[in-house]
C-alpha cells in the first residue's frame, strides 16, 4: 500500500489517460457497429462476417505497431491504439448488434410499416428500442474488453495503466502490478455498471417484469 | 518498410520454418498452449456449469464471473502470477491466466445449455425415476453439448490471440515471432506470425462451429 | 548542420571545462528563444531516470518540458525522433549504433561514439557521451562460475551444453549465439527468457544470461559478469540524442548532466528505483541536487 500512496497522483494520471484512450473506441466503435449491422444487406453478411472474424483474430500487439506502417499514423502517441481498439470494438459489437436486431419480431416490424412508418422511423422508434437489451449486453462485453485490452498498449509505448504491469515487473514491485489490476478492474466495472443502468433507464417497460442480467 | 514480396520471401525461406524458434515449432507450441489452457478451463467449467444448471443455484456466479473476467487484463494477471509463484512455474502461471479468460464463456455455455432444455424433457426424465446423476449424465449433458461447444468457440478465439503474451515471461508460441520481429524491425516476421495466428483462429473456430451444428440436432 | 552542432558542442565543452575550473569565469551560452522541449524515454526504468535528469535540469532553467516517457523500443521511438515528435531522448552508444548499422565492428567506447556520429541519419545529433555505461553483458551465477572456474567469456569454451537466456531478439544479434561461436568458439543453445531473464538465470533455467551492466540485481544477487577480452559487445555509454535544431544552451545543460553522471551513479540510481521503489522524478531530483546541478 505504501507504493500506492506514494504514487497515487501518478496512478490517477495513468487512469485518466487510460480512460481517454478507451472512450473513443467504445463509443465510436459501437455506433459504427450498430449502424453497420442494420445497414449491411443480407447477401453481404457472410462476407462481412468473414472479414470481421479475421480482423478480430489479429493479435493486438501486432496491429498496434503495424498501423503507422499501414496507414501513416504518428509512431508515438495513443492514436494507433485508439484506432486498433475501435476496429476490435466494431468487430465484436457487429455480431451482438445483428443478434439484437434479429430478436425483434418481424410481425412487429410489419405492423409498424403498415402504420406508415418510414424505414428510418422504424429503426429509431421500433427496432432500436426493442433491441436495447441485446445491444446493452453487447456493449458491456465491448467496454470491458476494450478497457483491459488497452493495457497491452503499454508494450508499444502508450503510457496507460498497462505501464504499471511492465514497470512493476521490471522493478519487482508487486504492489505496482496489483494497483494496475485493481485500477483497470474498477474502470471496467464502472463502465459495466453505467451501461447496466443505461439499459434500465432506456427500457423502463422491462424493469417491472423483474428482468435480470 | 513492409511489402508483400518481402512477406512472400520470408515464408519461402526454410530458415524461418526450422529449429526451436522456427515457424513449425512455434505453431505447434502455440496450439499446445491453447489446448492445454482450454483443457484446464473445461475441467473447471464443465462440472461447475452442469451443477449450476442442474440445481439452478449459483446463477449469479455465471453472470458475475463473465463480467469480472473480461475486466481483468491478462498481461497484469500473468505478471502478478509469475512474481508470486516464481519463474520456475511460469508455464503454470500462463495456463492459469489463459484459463481465467476461457472459463467464463465455457461456464456460460454449459449453464445456458442445461437451462434451455425444455422443462418437459427434464421433468419426464425425473418421472421415469432417473437419479440426479443419471439425469445429468444421460439427459442434460448430451443436450447441453452444442451450447457448450459454442462457449468453447468463444474461449478458443480469445485464448489463441492472448497466447501472444507468452514471450514476455520467457515462453514460446507465435508471439515470439511478433515480439522478436518488433525488436529487430523485421515486419515481415511480425505480419507472417500474425497471419498464422489468424489462420489458426479461423480454422479452429470453423471446426468448433461445425461441431456445434453437428451436435445441435440432438434435441 | 551536423558540423555546426559539433562546433556548438566544442563551445559547450569548453564552457564546461572552464566552469569546472572556475565556477563563474565564463558566462554560459544564453538562449533567446525558449521553446517547449519534448523529452522521450524507453520503457526501461533506468532510462526514464536519465530522461528525468534532462527534464529537470531544463525545467530548472525555465524551459517548458513535455515528457513522453516509456515509449517502448527503438523501432517505436526512433521514427518518432526522426519525425520530430520527440526532441531529446537518452540513448546508449553501442546499441544505437547497432540499430542503424547492424554490421558495425567497433567495440571500444570512443570508436563506437565516432561511428555512431557517422551512422546517425540526417537530422539526428548525438551529444557528448557520458562515462556512465549500461551495456549488454553475459552473466552467470556465482556457483556456476566457481564450479567451472569462469572469469571471462573465453573460459566458456570448455563448458558443454550451455544454455543462454535473453530477450527474443538476442537470437539474431551479432553478439548473440552466432557471435559467441565465431569470436570465442563457444556453443550455446539459446532460450528466449523475455522479461524473466535474471530470474531464469538464478532459478537455473539457463546457465548464462544477457543482463544490462547497470542492472542492480547483478550486485544484489552476486552474479558474475564475464569479461569480454575480445570485444564481442559494443561499449554502450549513455548518450543524449536530439532531433533537429536544439539550442546551444539546451546542449550546454544536457552536457553538464552527461559529464556529471558516472557509471556508479547510474547503478546507484537504479538500486534506489528497485530497492526503495522511488519514482524516477524523485531519484533524478536528488541526484541533480547532490551534484549541485539544480537548486
Amino acid at each position: 500500500m505504501d507504493w500506492f500512496f506514494a504514487n497515487a497522483s501518478f496512478v490517477a494520471g495513468l487512469a485518466l489517460t487510460h480512460l481517454s484512450i478507451v472512450i473513443v473506441p467504445i463509443v465510436l466503435g459501437s455506433i459504427l457497429a450498430i449502424v453497420g449491422a442494420r445497414l449491411v444487406r443480407a447477401r453481404w453478411v457472410p462476407g462481412v462476417t468473414a472479414v470481421l472474424s479475421a480482423v478480430y483474430a489479429i493479435p493486438s500487439l501486432a496491429l498496434f505497431v503495424a498501423l503507422p506502417a499501414l496507414i501513416g499514423t504518428p509512431f508515438v502517441g495513443p492514436t494507433n491504439v485508439v484506432i486498433a481498439l475501435t476496429v476490435y470494438a466494431v468487430a465484436s459489437m457487429f455480431f451482438s448488434a445483428r443478434d439484437a436486431f434479429s430478436q425483434v419480431p418481424s410481425s412487429t416490424k410489419t405492423t409498424a410499416t403498415a402504420l406508415g412508418m418510414s424505414r428510418f422511423q422504424l429503426f429509431v422508434h421500433v427496432e432500436l428500442p426493442m433491441a436495447i437489451p441485446g445491444l446493452i449486453s453487447g456493449l458491456r462485453v465491448v467496454s470491458a474488453t476494450t478497457v483491459s485490452m488497452a493495457a497491452i498498449g503499454a508494450v508499444v509505448g502508450v503510457r496507460n495503466l498497462g505501464y504499471l504491469f511492465l514497470d512493476g515487473f521490471q522493478r519487482r514491485i508487486p504492489e505496482e502490478i496489483v494497483t494496475g489490476l485493481v485500477a483497470v478492474f474498477v474502470i471496467a466495472i464502472a463502465f459495466d455498471g453505467g451501461l447496466w443502468l443505461l439499459g434500465r433507464a432506456l427500457t423502463p417497460w422491462r424493469a417491472r417484469g423483474g428482468e435480470r442480467v | 518498410m513492409f511489402s508483400i514480396s518481402d512477406l512472400a520471401a520470408w515464408f519461402a525461406d526454410p530458415v524461418n520454418w526450422d529449429g526451436r524458434y522456427g515457424l513449425w515449432f512455434l505453431l505447434l507450441e502455440h496450439v499446445a498452449i491453447t489446448l492445454a489452457a482450454l483443457l484446464i478451463a473445461t475441467i473447471v467449467a464443465l462440472p461447475l456449469g452442469l451443477a449450476i444448471g442442474h440445481t439452478g443455484r449459483g446463477e449469479f456466479l455465471v453472470i458475475g464471473l463473465g463480467s469480472i473476467s473480461r475486466a481483468v487484463p491478462t498481461m497484469g494477471l500473468l505478471f502478478a502470477l509469475v512474481l508470486l509463484w516464481g519463474v520456475q512455474l511460469r508455464d503454470v502461471s500462463l495456463l492459469v491466466a489463459l484459463a481465467a479468460i476461457a472459463i467464463p464463456p465455457l461456464l456460460a455455455g454449459t449453464f445456458a445449455g442445461v437451462t434451455t432444455i425444455p422443462w418437459g424433457i427434464r421433468d419426464s426424465a425425473k418421472a421415469q425415476g432417473m437419479t440426479g446423476f443419471q439425469r445429468v449424465r444421460y439427459v442434460e449433458f448430451p443436450l447441453a453439448t452444442s451450447s457448450m461447444i459454442g462457449g468453447m468457440r468463444i474461449a478458443f478465439i480469445q485464448v489463441v490471440s492472448t497466447v501472444v503474451l507468452a514471450p514476455l515471461v520467457g515462453l514460446g508460441g507465435l508471439g515470439f515471432g511478433i515480439v522478436q520481429g518488433l525488436a529487430l524491425r523485421n515486419y515481415s516476421q511480425v505480419v507472417a506470425s500474425s497471419l498464422v495466428i489468424i489462420v489458426i483462429t479461423i480454422v479452429g473456430s470453423q471446426l468448433l462451429g461445425w461441431l456445434q451444428r453437428r451436435t445441435d440436432d440432438r434435441l | 548542420m551536423k558540423l555546426s552542432r559539433i562546433t556548438a558542442l566544442a563551445v559547450s565543452i569548453t564552457a564546461l571545462v572552464g566552469l569546472a575550473g572556475c565556477a563563474t569565469s565564463e558566462a554560459p551560452p544564453t538562449d533567446p528563444s525558449i521553446e517547449t522541449i519534448v523529452i522521450g524515454s524507453q520503457a526501461y526504468y533506468s532510462n526514464e531516470i536519465i530522461a528525468e535528469t534532462y527534464a529537470q535540469i531544463l525545467e530548472d532553467s525555465g524551459y517548458p518540458v513535455e515528457r513522453k516517457f516509456s515509449l517502448g523500443q527503438r523501432d517505436v521511438y526512433i521514427p518518432a525522433l526522426e519525425a520530430g515528435e520527440i526532441d531529446l531522448i537518452p540513448e546508449y552508444t553501442g546499441n544505437l549504433l547497432q540499430f542503424f548499422d547492424p554490421a558495425a565492428t567497433e567495440t571500444a567506447a570512443d570508436e563506437v561514439y565516432t561511428a555512431l556520429g557517422l551512422a546517425l541519419p540526417e537530422g539526428l545529433t548525438a551529444f557528448t557521451m557520458s562515462s556512465a555505461t549500461d551495456q549488454d553483458s553475459y552473466n552467470v551465477t556465482k556457483e556456476f562460475a566457481d564450479a567451472n572456474s569462469l572469469v571471462s567469456i573465453e573460459d566458456l569454451a570448455k563448458v558443454t551444453g550451455l544454455t543462454l537466456g535473453g530477450a527474443p531478439e538476442l537470437a539474431e544479434r551479432p553478439y548473440g549465439p552466432s557471435g559467441l561461436l565465431s569470436v570465442y568458439g563457444v556453443t550455446v543453445e539459446f532460450q528466449a527468457t523475455g522479461e524473466t531473464t535474471v530470474d531464469s538465470l538464478v532459478a537455473g533455467i539457463v546457465d548464462m544470461a544477457n543482463v544490462y551492466s547497470a542492472d542492480p540485481r547483478i550486485e544484489q544477487l552476486g552474479l558474475v559478469t564475464l569479461s569480454d577480452p575480445r570485444g564481442l559487445f559494443l561499449a554502450s555509454n549513455v548518450v543524449p540524442v536530439a532531433s533537429g535544431v536544439v539550442s546551444d544552451y539546451v546542449a550546454y545543460l544536457i552536457d553538464k548532466v552527461s559529464a556529471a553522471m558516472t557509471a556508479e551513479d547510474l547503478v546507484a540510481m537504479n538500486v534506489r528505483s528497485v530497492d526503495e521503489k522511488l519514482s524516477a522524478s524523485v531519484i533524478a531530483r536528488e541526484w541533480l541536487l547532490s551534484k549541485g546541478l539544480v537548486k
